[in-house]
């Protein structure tokens, strides 16, 4: 029992000290990489090319002022960034990034849990994240926050639609809610050879859940300022930082259990595997930011409800028709 | 022992929040007090062992349903703004209503000799529960998307504008 | 378990409900503004077409289908037909009463076309999930349909009041089927009297209590009962009169399977109980009927007291007269009532006004409107030779039949009190002069929807043969 709550406590601590880094260095590689397709250099000045900058802002944003705005509702105010943190590390307890290793002659599972109802949980916990934004920008008690958190919320309501239709389809094809047993199997062939259209609208759907271009509306800068977290700064501030960020690394890690076979790769180990595909995943959504404008808040619901979910529709039907002659 | 104390701690999860749902002066907190209690819910249906409904709670009550009562509150116009009182002049009758209801209730349940089924608990995995769905509970899950359908219709009834 | 084809036949009228549901729905997308009128007769003739499996299921012997989930017997078929009838009466009492308080005019018919087909599911449910889902089907259209004049603060607060009351009553009821499940470990209705009789005893009774309060809110008994005057005033008249009719119809529906199916051959006795309802039911809303001077009002108490006079069919249910006594009271009460409604709709459209001192010399204006009227009104009393009286006779019999001598003298005191605030009716039609000229007769639909009200109340009353065979042959099936 004691090694048992031991041993999930070491791979707790291990995976969130992991996702924190990856956050941070997230961060640069946004940096230097925009910077890249801009044709500057990026912060390439704290330590070699860069590497203590995320350090160094983390400093920063730690000793700044907690400002708060006197009409604000306390407890919600404080309450937000939390929320919108620990949603989106919470995923992490589900998500597998390897197979089981031998490790000081112990077998390990290089998954927290492996829940049978495991996806619903990633589901589940991103869908909590929303309180953070719509909590966020109400209790700033400032308009452009509000708008924000509305547009956002709308916006990841709508989403997660599109985006739960694409997972059903992969549930319908793997047979099973959970995810080791969705890698497993993909061991032969990848999903998204099975689900190609399922893929794209995952990915649509990740690139809006996450908030980013082209659908980064809830913070379009011209308009809201810096939408729901205007009135947010320091380390409150660095929380949804997190929250986005992660989520970020998150949506790409799905993306790679999901469709891209997980663990499942020649001549590497499994979690080279899944941080290589993950890594590839991220690049892609900051050239994504870096390539596309952003698109009208009208035309981003339009294009949600009635290409999105209708598609999404057709795609479990289709799955199921075509899971049920082959195998049923 | 263990499943007791989860079970009351669960409990107070529930229905404490649950009392801030219905006095809380501010609207968006009655509405925010519901999610620990959905939470808490779903903490019980873990204690039973029905993951799959845990899941579903938390993606369709914590997830969608309460931030959309959140989103109305906050198209509303003066929705988030004004402080309103959830009680009237009655709440003694009420709350004494309620003690004798709950009075009554837990004198009943204590009394009752509750049938036991015999046998370990059914494998509730979520495939069972689709099957069960689409074969003797088929006509309710049909008569369910109806009854969706029609809450549809008659919600866009409600808030279209008069012309 | 693959679904036997037979069961999916059985379940036409409702499949054709269902599709003609939708059907209305893209017909009243894609009809220009002016042209509403036709979602509407569509309706009629859908809901006319629907009457045709439906009397075809008559004869029939009783099953349940889809894995026991669902009914088809008599029991059932009658009250498929008495909501589809009402249905199509109040689609064409609806078409000119909406002219002015709304500008939507087609999402009505879809609405009580829907709640049709909820009344259909309620009446046949045998289970209690698929029951509880019913009740909110029909209560979810019925809300949307009591607030539907936005523009009417009485129209809303209809609207919300229903809502609040359904809610909780609902709520209240499927927590008493929670405790009967936990009971019996059985949701089917057959399969819940098989083990109600080895249930433990005062939860049971619990259940049972909290089970009647949900079906006695639809069916407005007396401690449930608050909602029904406000709401059938401020509901458009049509709403209000479909919730007085086809609603309380499948209250009454749902309330008898349950009782008489599930909980019957256990140990709980309710049928004291609901005889003591029966008569708080009916003397409390003839007594708060006597000083209303609106004519929904008016109407809304004696609903309540009507309801009483229903429960009283329950309670004595044992013997030849009770279930078939309470059959066809719902029947006679179903063209009565909503010709009762009618006439308030047209008084009401042509003149602006439901109190009753506007009635005031209805017989010069229209002749033919004081007429039905005074016959409505007759019926709704029990004065023969209209349908109200069978109903009662029936009813009255089968109280004494079942030793229920004191609830008989009660609802006897009941029927001449409610003779005055009745026939006060037609005393300020005929007695009272006109106070302004001007005739009063409805449109063309509604006259049609009147005429065969009138023609239904006489018919019950002047050959009851045809309709005592079919309640016969309903309330026999009942009971498999």
């Amino acid at each position: 029992m004691i090694t048992v709550v031991l041993v999930a406590a070491v791979k707790s601590v291990a995976l969130v000290v992991m996702v924190l880094l990856g956050f941070a260095y997230a961060t640069l590689l946004e940096r230097r990489l925009l910077a890249r397709f801009q044709l500057r250099y990026g912060p390439n000045r704290t330590g070699p090319f860069g590497l203590l900058q995320p350090f160094a802002d983390g400093i920063k944003l730690i000793f700044k002022e907690s400002f708060m705005p006197a009409t604000a509702d306390r407890l919600i105010y404080w309450l937000a960034p939390a929320i919108s943190m620990v949603a989106a590390l919470f995923v992490y307890a589900v998500i597998p990034i390897g197979p089981e290793i031998r490790f000081f002659g112990a077998t390990v599972s290089l998954y927290i849990a492996d829940v049978n109802v495991g996806i619903l949980l990633v589901l589940g916990a991103s869908s909590i994240g929303v309180y953070g934004v719509i909590l966020g920008g109400w209790s700033s008690n400032n308009k452009y926050a509000l708008l924000g958190c509305l547009r956002s919320s709308a916006q990841l309501i709508s989403y997660e639609l599109a985006i739960g239709l694409a997972v059903v389809s992969v549930v319908l094809t793997a047979g099973s809610l959970s995810l080791v047993d969705i890698v497993n199997a993909q061991q032969r062939l990848w999903f998204v050879a099975l689900q190609p259209v399922g893929f794209l609208l995952f990915f649509i759907g990740a690139l809006a859940e996450t908030n980013r271009a082209p659908f980064d509306l809830p913070e379009a800068e011209q308009e809201l300022i810096a939408g729901f977290h205007t009135e947010y700064g320091g380390f409150k501030f660095a929380m949804f930082y997190v929250g986005e960020y992660v989520g970020i690394i998150t949506m790409s890690l799905l993306v790679t259990t999901l469709f891209l076979g997980g663990w499942h790769g020649p001549l590497l180990p499994g979690p080279h595997w899944v941080a290589v595909k993950t890594f590839a995943f991220m690049c892609l959504f900051i050239w994504i930011r870096a390539t596309m404008p952003r698109v009208r808040h009208d035309q981003l619901m339009a294009f949600g409800w009635k290409v999105l979910v209708p598609l999404g529709l057709l795609n479990v039907v289709a799955t199921a028709v075509i899971v049920a002659l082959v195998g049923g | 022992m263990g499943t007791l104390a989860a079970f009351f701690i669960l409990s107070a999860v529930t229905l404490i929040p649950a009392v801030v749902v219905v006095t809380s002066k501010n609207i968006v907190r009655s509405a925010l007090a519901l999610v620990p209690t959905f939470f808490g819910i779903t903490g019980l249906y873990i204690l039973l062992r029905a993951e799959f409904v845990a899941g579903i709670q938390v993606l369709i009550y914590a997830g969608a349903i309460t931030v959309l009562i959140l989103f109305v509150i906050m198209l509303t116009e003066g929705g988030t703004g004004i402080r309103i009182r959830q009680v009237n002049e009655q709440v003694p009758v009420g709350a004494l209503a309620s003690a004798v209801l709950a009075a009554l209730l837990i004198w009943v349940f204590l009394r009752t000799p509750w049938p036991q089924g015999p046998g370990a608990l059914p494998e509730y995995t979520a495939a069972q529960i689709g099957t069960t769905l689409l074969s003797s509970m088929v006509l309710v899950f049909e008569v369910t998307s109806l009854v969706l359908l029609i809450s549809l219709i008659g919600a866009i009834i409600i808030a279209r504008r008069e012309r | 378990m693959p679904i036997p084809i037979e069961d999916l036949w059985s379940l036409v009228p409702e499949f054709w409900l269902a599709a003609l549901g939708l059907l209305l729905v893209l017909l009243d997308l894609f009809l220009p503004g002016d042209r509403k009128r036709l979602v509407g007769w569509a309706a009629v003739v859908g809901l006319l077409l629907v009457l045709m499996p439906i009397l075809g299921m008559l004869g029939t012997p009783a099953r349940t289908v889809f894995f026991n989930t669902y009914a088809v017997d008599g029991f059932a078929v009658f009250f498929k037909i008495i909501a589809v009838v009402a249905t199509i009466l109040v689609i064409l009492s609806t078409m000119d009463a909406l002219r002015g308080h709304t500008s939507f005019e087609g999402e009505m018919y879809v609405l009580l076309t829907f709640a049709a087909l909820g009344v259909c599911l309620m009446a046949a449910s045998a289970d209690l999930i698929l029951l509880a889902l019913s009740i909110e089907f029909v209560s979810l259209s019925s809300y949307v349909m009591a607030g539907y004049f936005k523009s009417d603060l009485r129209s809303n607060e209809a609207g919300i009041k229903y809502f609040l009351f359904g809610a909780a009553s609902s709520a209240v009821m499927i927590y008493g089927f929670s405790i009967l499940y936990g009971l019996t470990g059985e949701t089917n209705l057959y399969a819940i009297a098989d083990r109600v009789r080895t249930a433990p005893q005062p939860a049971l009774v619990l259940a049972v209590g909290m089970a009647l309060a949900g079906l006695g809110f639809k069916v407005s008994m007396v401690p449930f009962h608050q909602w029904t005057p406000d709401v059938y005033e401020g509901a458009p008249t049509p709403v209000a009169a479909f919730l007085a009719v086809a609603s309380k119809a499948a209250g009454f529906a749902a309330l008898v399977r349950f009782l008489m199916v599930a909980i019957e051959p256990g140990p709980v006795d309710w049928v004291a109980p609901i005889a003591g309802l029966s008569a708080v039911s009916m003397t409390l809303g003839n007594l708060l009927a006597l000083p209303q001077r609106n004519i929904k009002r008016m109407l809304a108490y004696s609903s309540i007291s009507h309801a009483g006079f229903l429960l009283m069919g329950v309670a004595a249910h044992r013997g030849d007269f009770g279930a078939p006594g309470l059959l066809i009271y719902l029947l006679a009460y179903t063209f009565t009532n909503l010709g009762a409604f009618f006439v308030a709709i047209a008084v009401g459209g042509r003149l602006g006004s439901d109190e009753i001192p506007s009635y005031a010399g209805l017989a010069q204006r229209s002749a033919g409107l004081a007429a039905v009227m005074a016959l409505f009104m007759l019926s709704l009393t029990g004065i023969p030779p209209t349908g109200g009286f069978l109903g009662k006779f029936y009813i009255f019999g089968a109280a004494v039949n079942n030793g229920l001598l004191w609830l008989a003298v009660v609802a006897v005191i009941n029927s001449v009190v409610a003779l005055y605030y009745y026939v006060n009716v037609i005393r300020v039609m005929y007695l009272l002069p006109a106070p302004s000229g001007g005739s009063a007769s409805g449109p063309v639909p509604l006259r049609l929807a009147l005429g065969v009200a009138a023609l239904g109340t006489l018919v019950i009353g002047i050959f009851p043969q045809p309709f005592v065979t079919l309640v016969g042959a309903a309330a026999m099936l009942l009971r498999m």
